[in-house]
Order: C-alpha cells, then structure tokens, then sequence
C-alpha cells in the first residue's frame, strides 16, 4: 500500500469532528484533497506536527486530535515525541506515514530503515503503539484504523508504506487562509 | 527584581494559560513561580521550536500561551518563526533571557549571541522589547498591544536579575 491510500483510507473511519494536523509536503496535500476540510494544513515548520498537535490536544481536549506525519518530518521533531510520552495527552494520536524517505524533496533517503519504531515510542512513555509493514502486507485489518480514531488513548500508529506515485497541486489557499478556516470550523 | 507571582498574575488576567520553553538560570524564580500556579499550565519543552509549536498549536485551538528560552534558543527557531508563527500570523509572547551581556563576562558561551540578540530580532522583524523592573506592566501592555494588533510573535528581553535574583 502507499502512503495516499493509507490516508483515504483513514478517511473511512473519521466522523468529520476530528482536528486533523498534516505535516509540509505530500502529507499535506493528500490530507488537504482526501480529508474532510479545513484543518491545520502545515507548509513549513518541518519536524514540527507533532508538537502542533500537541498543543492542539491540550487546547480542545474534547476533540481528537490526530497528526499525520511522514517519517522526515516525525524523526526531525523526534524529541517532541519524548515530551507527548510525558504530557500524556489521551485526545492525540499520531500517524506515522513511513516510506522511508524524503518523498516530496525527490525521494532522497531517510534514516528511517535503522528503526524500530515501536520499541522507539514506547522507550519515550507511550504505551499505545501499533507497527505495521504494508510493503509485505498488502491489506490493513479493519479494526486497526478504527481503534485508532476512536480508542480513548494516546496512541501512535506506525505504517510502512511504499512510495506514493501521484503527484498533487499545491494546496490552493494561503496559510493565513488555512488558519482562518480552521478557527471558523 | 519584579515580583515573580505578580508577573504571572498579570499574564494570566491577560488571557495566557499555558507556558512552555526550556529554561534559563535568569529565570528561576519564575519556574518556581510557574510551578506552582493554578492559573497558567507549564509544560516543559525538550527544543524551543518545539516550544513554538506547542504555542502555535494552543492558539489554533482558540487559546493563548507563551515561550520562554534563552537567547541561544534564538537560533534554533528560526524555521519555526518564519515557516509557521509568521506564515500562518500566529501571535507569540517569547521571553527570552539577554544573556552575554557584562553580567556575562566569565561565560564565553554567551557572548556571541549576546553581540548578535537585536540584530537576529531585527534581522526576522520581529518587535521586541527590554523588561525593566520599573515600568514593567507598560511595557508588557505595549509588547502585547502590538501582537494582538500585527497577530504575530513578539518579543521581550530579559536580563540578568530582573525575573529572578
Ligand atoms: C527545515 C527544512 N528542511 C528541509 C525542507 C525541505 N523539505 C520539504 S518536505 C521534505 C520532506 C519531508 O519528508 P517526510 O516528512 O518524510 O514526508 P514525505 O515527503 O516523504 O511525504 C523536505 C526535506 C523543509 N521544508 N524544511
């Protein structure tokens, strides 16, 4: 499966009242094409979506908070992940969309295939982690996205993921626009 | 030095209820202060781009919270000020300490930064301001005046002995 899929389908499980952060590049453009609108679309700020949710979760604590992030973006902000395993906020969840590399910049390599993310996440205080290989697998049980959008817990959920092969626009609307959207949603 | 409880007394009538940056030994009183208050939630931040990213990420939820870091800390928010507070025209309250001044002479570590403190502000236009013990509420109203007023980050220099002894 590639990382697109994964996020439409995502999409199945959501109810429309989740507040979604997406980190700079393709992540954004896919959560901004296949996922209900506005949300906190980032342009920049690499290494930061998961302390944007962060602050999101401990601001709307009634609402789920869930971060999309590829794997760049998660292992440039990984201390920021140290902090969530101990604010201990049970509204975020965080999607790793791991394809082992820079996509958007050209498909350069990341560190990423050193890893074990759940050994990694949980050694940080998060005891909700889920690792999955969709290079070998090529479909995702069904209960494993709905547990992951509805469970009350701090939970990350790491995908391994091929490299997507569409290419999306730009995300038409001007940040200033993106934040106004989200703040009258 | 300003009284440390009343400082955040005032912030928190302003509207501020969450605080979260990495510290600096010129603000220990105040970490002992924010500790301990009902009002205003502290989180501590293990970069202060993290920092600017929690604040962000608060304020997109509707509520309002400040930074506290170091000036070294400057230099590593460089991507998250331009590429997100000033993008998106967030507005953050940054203190950040005014270290490498004379105060600072036996720390070479300091001294850099210390030269380069305004020109960096200057450099990423962004207002700032020096806390002084006298005057301090006006400044503070001037400070937010112009970040409620621009919906961008501001910033307040902190020397030695003013937020803590
Ligand atoms: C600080 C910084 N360095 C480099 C870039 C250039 N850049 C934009 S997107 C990107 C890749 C992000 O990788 P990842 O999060 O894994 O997502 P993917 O592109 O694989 O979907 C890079 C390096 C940037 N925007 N900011």
């Amino acid at each position: 499966m590639k990382g697109a899929e994964v996020i439409q389908k995502l999409n199945e499980y959501l109810t429309g009242e989740e507040l979604i952060v997406s980190s700079n590049g393709n992540v954004s453009r896919q959560a901004y094409n296949f996922l209900p609108q506005p949300q906190v679309y980032l342009r920049g700020s690499m290494g930061l979506p998961v302390s944007i949710g962060l602050g999101l979760a401990i601001s709307q604590p009634k609402k789920k908070v869930i971060v999309i992030t590829g794997d760049g973006n998660f292992l440039m902000g990984l201390s920021s992940v140290t902090t969530v395993g101990f604010a201990k906020q049970n509204n975020l969840r965080i999607l790793i969309i791991d394809n082992e590399s820079y996509a958007t910049t050209g498909c350069q390599e990341t560190v990423s295939s050193a890893l074990n993310y759940g050994e990694m996440v949980k050694g940080m205080g998060i005891e909700s982690v889920m690792s999955i290989d969709l290079t070998k697998e090529k479909e995702m049980t069904s209960d494993l996205l709905d547990q992951f959008v509805n469970k009350e817990e701090l939970q990350v959920l790491h995908i391994r993921v091929e490299i997507d092969d569409i290419n999306l626009e730009n995300i038409p609307w001007h940040p200033i626009e993106i934040k106004e959207n989200f703040q009258n949603r | 030095m300003i009284d440390t409880e009343q400082f955040l007394s005032f912030l928190s009538e302003q509207g501020f209820s969450l605080a979260t940056g990495v510290p600096c030994s010129y603000f220990k009183d105040t970490f002992v202060s924010l500790e301990k208050s009902k009002e205003i939630n502290y989180i501590p931040a293990t970069r202060e781009d993290e920092a600017v990213g929690i604040i962000c990420g608060y304020f997109l939820g509707g509520k309002n919270g400040f930074l506290i870091l170091q000036n070294s800390g400057l230099a590593t928010i460089g991507d998250a000020l331009t590429s997100l507070a000033q993008l998106y025209k967030i507005p953050l309250l940054m203190f950040v300490s005014y270290r490498g001044l004379e105060p600072d002479a036996d720390f070479p570590e300091h001294l850099v930064m210390g030269d380069v403190t305004e020109d960096v502000l200057e450099a990423y236009q962004i207002p700032y301001w020096i806390l002084c013990e006298e005057n301090w509420k006006n400044t503070m109203e001037q400070a937010l005046k112009v970040m409620k007023d621009s919906s961008l980050p501001v910033c307040v220099l902190v020397k030695m002995g003013v937020l803590s002894q």
